[in-house]
């Protein structure tokens, strides 16, 4: 068996290296769905932290009890479980939030970053592993609602965080908090990412010969 | 034999799915103490939300806030009003506001479909129902830069002291009839679905409101705001 | 005739206005993940609308009877128990989501079962995709939205009957089905296309779907226009 990857590892290869939004195409529907505005992405991010944090850490306490075929359903009560927890406590002290994010928060519990981690790392590793792990990608994750929601409230509406940054004559493009912005925006983003994963593969190559 | 018998416990359902029936426990215990904890907070919530606009959609904002720094606390009584229109039966949550015994007015909450999706506002009428003293978006999907103007004061305050005897209209520019509302450049259909939302509500909820004299045609809910009696006007 | 109206604007809303790729984001991992044949995106389309219906089916009998607050059957239930008072008034809403997703779960493992056992050609064109569809968003954000229409009405007449709850799931699933065709259409003649090297692959996905939902956006507005135009 090929030795598991350390704590530090985990967590380092989550934030870039393995970053779920970019690298590996998982959670794509919060990351579309939540980045109008900032402080519903990072909302978002928070509230995936603590389920995947949570869920991370009691699935790896009990991996050595898990049956194979009955894994999944441990995976999906445990997730189900705390996305609920994390949804009554943003009805209950942030209700505006709550309310703006709407469907997306239950909707965590089929975001297969989640369940991906459950399965590569935490039903393998210690609970210490699995927490740096559930840190490391959704510092990731939360990094790249970052990145969307700020190219999009800044441009859609000139403001950050709610307060004007741009100047007021900023016309405001209506296009970045509809829909097709969140398509564009990311599109844009993502192949970015690849050019610059492009240009670092070529260095290494180079250096290599 | 002793072997044997914990073979078969093994193998049977219940020793491949303890740990998913002993994390069932578990969780659904984690549930009800969240429940338990949070419920009332969240319902709280729920009810404050339209609650504490109240008083601003009845008196204006600058008379509700002078009252609330002075504590003079007006007396809210949520109410569901049922009415009987083309033969079937529309209910809306109301909100009777009194002060010190004299009626000040009602505020409604309605909702209604919008350009994009469902708009939802809150509407503060006289107690005779023929002016409009406030009006507040609850919940809107609108396009953004267009439609979601229908959130800004400056074009909500336009509502105030209007009349409702006749339907409100919605014009292009230069409204200055008694009813006329200047719509949202760029946003004609939005403008004129707030209108078209408090038009139908105004003209349903006149013949039940206006007439109201006392606890005797509609029932005070103040306990239960969703129960099944609910008292229709069958004029 | 309203009744009809209802469910027209229903069922517009959810394949076209309000489609749940172009305006919800919800089932964007297939939608790029399984794009890239037109075979395999009708496969998968046909899959996610069938699971779709069955697990609104459920999700709506369970809402009803059981889950929303003062439901008959956990009230009776519950009567044995305690007070009638408070068996009346008891809520399990805080349980939906776990009960939902085992709802999705289980609806695909008996549908998987069902279609490999009497219908093995249907079972080869899209019997792959099922297990994959556990962990689709779109069908959770059905029930989700069947959930909010059942317990969040102000009075027991608004609330979704059963008739509104599967044309929504039903034409809801149409409009992934047809937003993941449109795709997989592009995407084969993409092939042949020069795409800078970064924007290869979901980049230009992610564009392309960008441009459509621009054309999606077309569709607002269609049926305020409709219920006028009907109603008066």
């Amino acid at each position: 068996m090929a030795e598991q990857p350390t704590t530090t590892e985990r967590f380092i290869q989550g934030i870039l290296p393995e970053n779920p939004v970019y690298r590996q195409l998982l959670g794509l529907c919060p990351t579309l769905a939540v980045t109008a505005n900032l402080q519903s992405a990072l909302t978002m991010a928070g509230a995936v932290c603590f389920v995947m944090f949570c869920a991370n850490v009691v699935i790896s306490l009990i991996r050595n009890l898990l049956k194979p075929h009955l894994r999944i359903v441990v995976f999906t009560l445990t997730i189900a479980t705390f996305v609920t927890i994390a949804d009554r406590f943003l009805a209950a002290y942030l209700y505006g939030m709550s309310k703006m994010l709407g469907p997306y928060i239950p909707l965590i519990i089929v975001n297969c970053i989640i369940i991906c981690r459950c399965e590569v790392c935490a039903s393998k590793q210690s609970p210490i592993t699995a927490a740096g792990d559930a840190l490391g990608q959704s510092i990731g994750f939360g990094i790249a609602l970052f990145s969307i929601a700020f190219v999009r409230e800044l441009l859609g509406t000139g403001t950050l965080f709610g307060f004007q940054v741009m100047p007021e004559t900023w016309p405001g493009w209506g296009i970045m908090v509809l829909p097709p912005g969140a398509f564009l925006t990311f599109g844009i983003l993502l192949a970015g990412v690849n050019r610059i994963t492009m240009y670092q593969d070529a260095r290494k190559k180079h250096r290599g010969l | 034999m002793h072997s044997n018998f914990i073979d078969q416990v093994k193998k049977s359902n219940l020793g491949q799915a303890w740990l998913v029936l002993l994390l069932t426990i578990f969780f659904g215990g984690s549930l009800a103490g969240v429940q338990i904890k949070l419920g009332p907070v969240i319902e709280q919530n729920k009810i404050n939300e339209t609650l504490e606009k109240v008083p601003e959609l009845i008196m204006g904002k600058a008379l509700a806030e002078k009252m609330a720094a002075q504590q003079q606390l007006t007396d809210i009584r949520p109410m569901r009003v049922a009415v009987d229109y083309e033969g079937r039966q529309i209910v809306y949550s109301a909100y009777e506001t009194r002060y010190q015994g004299k009626m000040l007015g009602w505020v409604v909450k309605t909702a209604g479909r919008g350009y994009a999706d469902t708009i939802e506002l809150l509407l503060g009428l006289d107690p005779t129902i023929s002016r409009i003293t406030g009006l507040y978006i609850l919940d809107q999907k609108e396009t953004p830069g267009l439609g979601n103007k229908i959130l800004e004061e400056k074009w909500r305050n336009q509502f105030i002291g209007k009349s409702v005897n006749n339907p409100v209209l919605v014009v292009k520019t230069g409204a200055k009839g008694e009813g006329e509302i200047n719509a949202i450049s760029g946003a004609t259909i939005s403008s004129s679905s707030v209108t078209q939302i408090i038009n139908t509500a105004t003209s349903q909820l006149r013949p039940v409101l206006a007439a109201d004299t006392g606890p005797a045609q509609i029932k005070n809910d103040r306990e239960k705001t969703s129960g099944p009696e609910i008292n229709s006007d069958k004029e | 005739m309203i009744y009809l109206l209802d469910l027209f604007l229903i069922a517009l809303g959810a394949a076209l206005i309000n489609n749940f790729v172009f305006y919800y984001f919800v089932g964007i991992c297939p939608f790029i993940g399984v794009s890239r044949h037109l075979d395999m995106a009708v496969g998968m389309g046909c899959a996610v609308t069938f699971v779709m219906v069955i697990a609104a089916f459920i999700s709506w009998t369970i809402t009803t009877f059981v889950l929303m607050p003062g439901a008959p059957v956990s009230a009776w239930v519950a009567g044995f128990f305690l007070a009638p008072e408070t068996a009346a008034t008891i809520d399990l809403s805080i349980l939906c989501y776990i009960a939902y997703i085992f709802a999705i779960s289980s609806s695909v493992q008996f549908v998987e079962m069902y279609v490999r056992k009497f219908f093995p050609k249907l079972y080869e064109s899209f019997g792959v995709f099922l297990p994959l569809i556990t962990t689709n968003c779109a069908i959770l954000f059905a029930c989700l939205t069947i959930m909010a229409k059942v317990t969040a009405a102000d009075t027991p007449a608004d609330a979704w009957g059963l008739d509104k709850a599967l044309t929504l799931a039903f034409f809801g699933g149409l409009g992934f089905t047809i937003a993941i065709v449109i795709m997989a259409g592009i995407r084969e003649e993409l092939e042949l296309a020069d795409v800078p090297r970064p924007f290869k692959g979901a980049a230009i996905t992610l564009i392309i779907a960008g441009i459509l939902a621009m054309a999606f956006m077309g569709f607002t507005g269609v049926d305020a226009g409709l219920r006028n135009a009907l109603a008066m």
